[in-house]
């Protein structure tokens, strides 16, 4: 079993960065890979249970199901039904917690999954860089053009 | 109940951060509030129950007991003893996790307390920006940022 750890910090308040992050049917505003993103049966983005069906950049769809969410805890877990990649049994979570001086947040972003050991180092980067990484950034990015 | 919530970032890795603050008996050396500080019974620092009883710069005397220490998780609990603070069922937890973003370290410092509703503002004050936010601006000039 392979596990991602990734955490930053976003200079900008947590409830500014929950209020983006805690839309599951929002991704495709502020992570890069995704270009579009329904919820299956026009369920409500925060029923637990609910499945989102995701579009990637290059034309890959995901199915990805909410497991649980906590606007007091201001946390989320999800994982992946279907794709189209060698990622499975994939469970991730997302935690915000206030940094009270400056009044910033902090994002850690974990996932578990396996993968066959031929693909798992690739996987890994997949994950960590071009997903958790690369949400990181442009998260940042986002919540600049806002103050902004 | 009242809650004290207080967090911040640090320039370091959190190995080496948490290498200053498991110490239960070295606040006097990281913390700008903390004159002397001793372990009693000799027991060892890290030995959870162990009680510390320690003077602040202003001779305030405080014990304090070892309720839980992690060095996989980074984390510290104890409880006050005895102080001259006026707060009753007071636990604190002071955590350390790693940013991977930066090999910088978020920690956080949490307690909560009861005491009369009269003084709860005030001593919310005191112990989140006087002691914990204190303890985290020396950490980071100690550590340069």
């Amino acid at each position: 079993m392979a596990r991602v750890v990734k955490s930053t910090i976003i200079d900008a308040p947590v409830d500014r960065v929950w209020a983006i992050l805690r839309d599951f049917n929002g991704f495709d505003r502020w992570l890069p890979p995704i270009k579009a993103s329904a919820i299956e049966r026009h369920l409500p983005a925060d029923l637990i249970g609910c499945v989102r069906r995701v579009q990637l950049q290059d034309g890959a769809e995901v199915r990805e199901q909410l497991l649980g969410l906590s606007d007091l805890e201001m946390t989320f877990s999800y994982c992946l039904l279907d794709t189209p990649i060698p990622l499975f049994n994939y469970v991730a979570h997302v935690r915000l917690l206030p940094v009270t001086d400056g009044n910033r947040t902090f994002w850690h972003w974990e996932a578990r999954f396996t993968a066959p050991a031929s693909a798992e180092a690739d996987m890994t980067h997949l994950v960590a860089e071009l997903i958790f990484q690369a949400g990181f950034e442009s998260m940042r990015n986002n919540c600049k053009a806002l103050a902004a | 109940m009242a809650k004290v919530y207080t967090s911040s970032v640090v320039n370091a890795p959190a190995a080496k951060v948490w290498a200053r603050v498991r110490d239960f008996n070295g606040l006097p050396a990281w913390h700008p509030a903390i004159g002397e500080s001793r372990i009693e019974n000799g027991e060892p620092a890290d030995k959870v129950g162990c009680i510390r009883d320690f003077r602040l710069r202003n001779g305030d005397r405080i014990r304090e007991q070892l309720l839980g220490l992690s060095d996989y998780d980074m984390f510290c609990t104890y409880s006050i003893l005895e102080s001259p603070m006026g707060v009753e069922n007071y636990v604190a937890t002071l955590r350390l996790t790693p940013v991977t973003d930066g090999a910088r370290t978020f920690m956080e410092w949490t307690a909560e307390f009861d005491c009369a509703p009269e003084r709860e503002a005030e001593l919310v004050s005191n112990i989140g920006t006087g002691v914990f936010q204190g303890g985290f601006d020396a950490l980071k000039r100690q550590f340069g940022g």
